[in-house]
């Protein structure tokens, strides 16, 4: 073997091997037994086998929350994708608005971008008193910070010339923006909004939790009465809700992207349908109550946030905050991981191209349900199994990364180019080498930037897994809010911001590379 | 190996893309189809290689009828069935070797398939027909920073893997400029005449056809209406397969 062969052998492994090494390390640090669990692995399906059947005649006290959960979602969804393309143009590069206002904007974006929305719903109840309100503003302010990166992105993407043309025809730029800019990005953005709508559905379902609506407070009082059925019933309607959203935004995604036409006054229709919607769910929102909030408590709140407590910040044990985001870290990473292989197999039997239309359904009802579960009631069925501790948490966000990851894979897969598949079949290939030839070859950039998009999500959904005792930041972060400790509560927050933007540094780092 | 095709007919949702082909192909021959765009070039090469049953009629390899094999023997006979096409259909991110070694993937075992173990010897081939094509230097490169002529001529190599009975040239020049296109075809003839393989290929640059064929087989409403060899292909005959029907009924009814 020569030495030129060598280097090269060296740099083909060197990735691989140090990705392997850190999983196993990672894999350690959050306790990963799958021995234990497989030897436990009764109390899951004895749990499942509760839900069924589920008690139907429970669906009267689902209904009314069932509804308020809907509402905060389509409400908060709605508003912040409205702020979202209202205040992408200052955050984008190429459009020219004052630097200034973009770094402000872009901070902005990117510390509201670091906290799930139950952290942001729980705070929100300490300013507007319990109920929708807070949820419907906490969805909001997430919806809005998730679409207004989309967007600036995907305005920086796009073609500037037209824009710059108006503008030099004396339009301000803000309506230069709408009419050179938006017709561009629209169909993107509307792809993008739906996408969240439906995500936020199950946001919503849990923030009941923390008291801010929804059917998320039912469902934590049926898994702790140990209400099966009930459990079961909240879930199916659940899964129903999913599975009508995911059909409707499909349905008009097709008419967004212009693959599906129809006649003009079925769209008016439509878009008087869709407003109605928005307003009924807006108008039957919940005024906040502020009978709770003093201007001592914001006060306290706003003290505590500017004056972190150092010495939790930069304490080293066990209970110290550096080894609690490293903990959160690493459930993330596995979990993504674990979804992540799990996924591939399950999108090609996703996708009519590689399967036959009737397997391909089945498997589409199956991702549909795994997704329409909340991830904390993953959690709080996994812990029956795993017991307290991180690796329940690395099981749920598992489970719950392959509800997202196969529907994008499923989309780029549909999106993909067969003909060199196509040309290896020919060749007499067999058909599961040929796959792994010629068509995971030109995903991998794709898979990539999806399981990064991926990993992101799951640092935010690790650090509230502690509600439910599943490791990681969120039982401290949770505890602290609840106790009033802001300084305690601001430290971790800032820790969490700090966390997000360096993962967003690195793994834009591994995307340029692909 | 050579190549017959007897009354092969292929219906799309009862439009008539091949109404009755028959010809054949001996061992060693360089033979072009030549024909207007629509009259059944293309569907007459992906039934040939294999990835599109013909309504009726037969083919036969060396004797072997080709159209009633299925599975594992029908895989057989595809693997001395190469073909290159006008859009090249490599795989853009992967190298130009790992692109020409996915040719060796019918030889291997099943494990060693999907995860690629190809071997030394394996490698070092690839690596010689890579030099045979050119494109040595570019054998670490991914195919989407090559140029279309390049890009071509590591298909050409990935279907030199398969060493071939017979070579299916897909509109190879199509998208290539013309420059370029006459090189690879320079190339084409160099392997037709060192290698012995029988090449079918299928274009609508009539000059290269002539130049490069020993036979021309016109193609006209998927039926055959010229067999013969370049030379006997006459201005008259030209104008006859490339000519519109319909255009010249209503000529005439003026």
């Amino acid at each position: 073997m020569n030495k030129r062969s060598i280097i090269n052998n060296a740099k083909r492994w060197a990735v691989p091997i140090s990705f392997l090494f850190l999983f196993f390390l990672a894999a350690r640090f959050t306790g990963c037994d799958l021995a234990a669990f497989w030897k436990r692995r009764s109390h899951l399906t004895d749990l499942v086998a509760d839900m069924i059947p589920p008690d139907f005649s429970y669906i009267r006290k689902i209904l009314l929350p069932l509804f308020y959960t809907i509402q905060m979602s389509v409400t908060g969804t709605v508003l912040g994708a409205f702020f979202a393309i209202a205040a992408a143009p200052f955050a984008a590069a190429n459009l020219k608005f004052p630097a200034a206002l973009r770094r402000i904007l872009r901070i902005l974006i990117q510390v509201l971008r670091s906290f799930p929305a139950l952290i942001l719903a729980l705070t929100a109840t300490f300013l507007f008193g319990l109920g929708t309100f807070a949820g419907t503003f906490a969805i909001t302010l997430y919806t809005f910070a998730i679409m207004t990166k989309l967007t600036y992105e995907d305005i920086s993407a796009a073609d500037p010339k037209p824009y710059l043309a108006l503008c030099s025809m004396g339009v301000s730029r803000f309506q230069a923006y709408v009419h050179a800019v938006i017709p561009d990005i629209a169909p993107g953005f509307l792809t993008n909004a739906l996408y969240l709508l439906e995500a936020n559905v199950r946001h919503s379902s849990i923030l009941g939790y923390v008291g801010a609506g929804g059917i998320g407070l039912l469902l934590n009082e049926k898994i702790s009465w140990l209400e099966f059925d009930k459990v079961g019933m909240i879930l199916l309607m659940l899964f129903l809700t999913v599975c009508a959203i995911e059909y409707f935004s499909r349905y008009l995604a097709s008419l967004v992207r212009g693959e599906r036409r129809i006649k003009k006054e079925h769209a008016r229709l439509l878009v008087l349908f869709l407003a109605a919607v928005f307003v009924i769910c807006t108008v039957t929102l919940s005024p906040p109550d502020f009978s709770r909030t003093s201007p001592q408590t914001l006060r306290n709140m706003l003290d505590g946030f500017l004056h972190p407590d150092w010495s939790f910040f930069f304490s080293t044990g066990k209970d110290g905050l550096f080894y609690l985001l490293l903990e959160t870290v690493c459930i993330a990473f596995i979990g993504t991981v674990i979804g992540a292989v799990l996924s591939i197999p399950l999108a090609f039997l996703n996708t009519r191209r590689f399967v036959p239309a009737p397997v391909c359904f089945l498997f589409n009802l199956l991702i549909m349900g795994i997704r329409s579960v909340p991830f904390l009631v993953y959690g709080l069925i996994f812990i029956r199994v795993s017991g307290p501790g991180a690796f329940t948490g690395v099981l749920t966000l598992a489970v719950c990364s392959i509800g997202l990851l196969t529907k994008r894979f499923t989309e780029s897969l549909d999106a993909l180019d067969m003909r060199p598949y196509h040309a290896l079949l020919a060749m007499g290939v067999r058909p599961l080498p040929a796959i792994c030839h010629s068509v995971l070859p030109q995903l991998k950039p794709v898979f990539t930037s999806i399981v990064l998009y991926r990993f992101d999500v799951n640092i935010r959904e690790a650090s509230v897994l502690g509600l439910v005792g599943a490791g990681g930041i969120g039982a401290p972060l949770i505890f602290s809010m609840n106790q009033y400790a802001w300084s305690k509560a601001g430290a971790i927050l800032l820790g969490l911001i700090l966390l997000v933007w360096l993962i967003d540094l690195l793994s834009s780092k591994i995307g340029e590379q692909n | 190996m050579n190549l017959q095709i007897q009354h092969v007919k292929k219906e799309f949702n009862h439009t008539m893309a091949l109404a009755d082909v028959t010809f054949a192909v001996s061992q060693g021959e360089f033979v072009s189809v030549i024909g207007p765009s629509g009259a059944g070039k293309t569907t007459l090469f992906r039934i040939l290689n294999g990835m599109l049953p013909c309504t009726s009629g037969q083919i036969l390899l060396d004797g072997i009828p080709f159209q009633s094999l299925h599975g594992r023997q029908k895989r057989r006979l595809q693997t001395s069935i190469a073909t290159i096409y006008q859009d090249f259909c490599l795989v853009e991110n992967s190298t130009c070797l790992e692109n020409v070694l996915t040719a060796s993937l019918p030889d291997l075992g099943f494990f060693s398939g999907v995860l690629g173990l190809y071997g030394k010897n394996r490698e070092a081939e690839a690596l010689q027909l890579l030099d045979r094509v050119g494109l040595l230097d570019k054998a670490e490169e991914p195919v989407k920073n090559l140029s279309g002529g390049q890009k071509q001529r590591a298909a050409i190599a990935r279907a030199l893997m398969r060493h071939p009975g017979i070579l299916l040239a897909d509109e190879p020049v199509a998208s290539l400029d013309p420059v370029t296109g006459r090189q690879i075809l320079e190339l084409l003839r160099s392997i037709h005449e060192t290698e012995g393989v029988t090449i079918l290929m299928n274009s609508h640059n009539l000059e290269f056809s002539r130049e490069f064929s020993q036979r021309l087989i016109g193609l006209k409403n998927g039926k055959v209406v010229f067999d013969g060899k370049a030379t006997e292909l006459t201005e008259e005959i030209t104008e006859k397969i490339y000519t519109n029907p319909e255009n010249t009924v209503r000529k005439n009814e003026v």
